[in-house]
């Protein structure tokens, strides 16, 4: 009985049971390229980002808050990323351009961003330059870079040394190339945030002075509760922590929405 | 008589609402159209900016290379070869506008790949020359080189996307039959020939010589 309805669907729809068993089949394909296919890693929030450990944090922080320095100096946003591993079965310059267009390095009119990535087990580093600042950092220069001054310190395991070079080398070429703004974008943004708030804590005001007016004139007409607020509770505790989103001194990466063509140029140590 | 009017008036009206919310979704339709028409052609000149690129970039490498002692001379032939064919394809092409034929795609991509194929042999082929691998301005012209290759991948996969886009707004429903009505054809994209969807593997450490461009050669 069970065997009947079963043979005849194996054999009476030949053709879309074939055709079934190709959409299976592209799904299961689907589902593995898409396994192999690489990750594009989470936007940092940090200009400086060392995934693979190779640098102290002391150092961290100081490149972190130099790169910060140098978007409120010129705009420019330079990202330095140091993974363990490419998380990709592409090519480098490849993967690395679609990491930096995907995470908006760069301010999104001038296209200024650039990014260092440095990749530990695959001895690989790269150096992914915006559209905007082809012209400031050429690929013979990004070559240069990589090759004459970060190679030979990462190949004597000096990381730290290696990739405060490089991003000497990397805003000395870039710098003067665009006028800053003073502030990052991340700091521009919570800025705006504020500005956001702004109406929201004039209504406030306006609720606070109706109701000191509505309460006086309850005092004098016939009220006898005891004068308690109307909207307001009491104490009069209303505040936000001032909106400090960048606590700590740490100045975090926000991007612009740059993009990048595939300018710049990598090494292997 | 007075019915008659009345009902004559509503005809109208709804003659009249029809139209105009004809014209309007028409309009729409067109102006997204042209809109993606545009970035179309802005793609498409992106992607021959950047083969310009290495266009111009080849006359530089050719006599950098040249200068070295006895270098073969047949792979710069190949090369000055392949750059004048790209040329003459490109003389057919309009520069203002990305290729609505087929055909006139693939023999583009077809002499930009064979011009691809010559330039990774010279590089191979340099790699035999010591002297060349010590000079500054051949390595430079190599990065470069290496950078442009990166470029053209990427423009013509922002290409293929908005050939995409466009292709999908034309071939769906609503708006095929205005595209049809108003001369908006489909557009070809690149494809990906074998060895032509990457950059050409320009590598310059190799441990074993790499057979892969000759493999790849055209005819």
């Amino acid at each position: 009985m069970p065997n009947q309805p079963r043979r005849s669907r194996l054999i009476l729809p030949s053709r879309s049971e074939h055709a079934i068993r190709l959409f299976l089949a592209a799904l299961t394909l689907l589902a593995i390229s898409a396994n192999a296919a690489d990750v594009i890693p989470a936007t940092p929030s940090a200009y400086f980002n060392d995934y693979a450990g190779v640098v102290s944090k002391e150092a961290a922080s100081r490149f972190n808050e130099q790169l910060a320095q140098f978007e409120r100096d010129t705009s420019d946003q330079v990202v330095v990323a140091v993974f363990p591993k490419m998380q990709s079965d592409s090519d480098i310059a490849d993967y690395t351009q679609r990491v930096a267009q995907a995470w908006g390095v760069g301010q999104k009119e001038r296209r200024n961003g650039v990014v260092l990535f440095v990749f530990i087990e695959d001895r690989k580093v790269i150096i992914q330059v915006g559209y905007g600042l082809e012209g400031a950092l050429p690929d013979a220069t990004a070559f240069d870079i990589t090759e004459r001054h970060i190679k030979p310190l990462f190949r004597a395991g000096n990381y730290e040394a290696g990739l405060a070079t490089g991003i000497d080398l990397i805003c000395k070429a870039i710098r003067g190339e665009h006028k800053g703004f003073g502030k990052t974008a991340a700091e521009r943004q919570s800025g705006g945030g504020v500005f956001s708030l702004l109406p929201f804590i004039i209504f406030i005001i306006v609720l606070i002075i109706i109701s000191r007016v509505i309460r006086k004139a309850g005092g004098y007409s016939y009220s006898s509760r005891g004068g308690g607020p109307v909207f307001i509770p009491s104490g009069g505790g209303w505040s936000s922590g001032g909106g400090s989103s960048s606590g700590g001194g740490f100045s975090g990466f926000s991007g612009g929405g740059g993009s990048f063509g595939g300018g710049g140029a990598g090494s292997s140590w | 008589m007075n019915k008659f009017a009345l009902g004559c008036g509503v005809l109208i009206a709804i003659l009249l609402f029809v139209v105009v919310v004809a014209a309007i979704a028409i309009g729409g339709s067109y102006n997204r159209l042209v809109r993606l028409q545009q970035a179309v052609d802005q793609s498409w000149a992106q992607v021959q900016n950047v083969y310009q690129r290495r266009a111009d970039l080849i006359p530089n490498l050719v006599n950098t290379v040249s200068g070295a002692a006895n270098f073969e001379k047949s792979t710069l032939v190949e090369v000055t070869n392949a750059r004048a064919s790209v040329g003459r394809v490109q003389m057919q092409l309009d520069p203002n506008k990305a290729p609505a034929d087929a055909a006139q795609l693939a023999q583009f991509q077809a002499a930009q790949g064979q011009l691809s194929n010559a330039l990774s042999r010279l590089l191979l082929v340099s790699e035999r020359y010591p002297e060349l691998k010590a000079n500054q301005n051949f390595l430079s012209l190599q990065a470069q080189l290496e950078g442009t290759e990166n470029r053209i991948s990427v423009e013509r996969g922002n290409f293929n996307k908005t050939v995409q886009d466009y292709n999908v707004a034309v071939r769906s429903l609503p708006t095929n039959l205005i595209a049809g009505m108003l001369g908006f054809p489909p557009r070809p994209f690149f494809t990906a020939q074998p060895g032509a969807d990457k950059p050409p593997p320009v590598q310059f450490n190799f441990s074993s010589p790499a057979p892969a461009p000759a493999a790849t050669a055209a005819p």
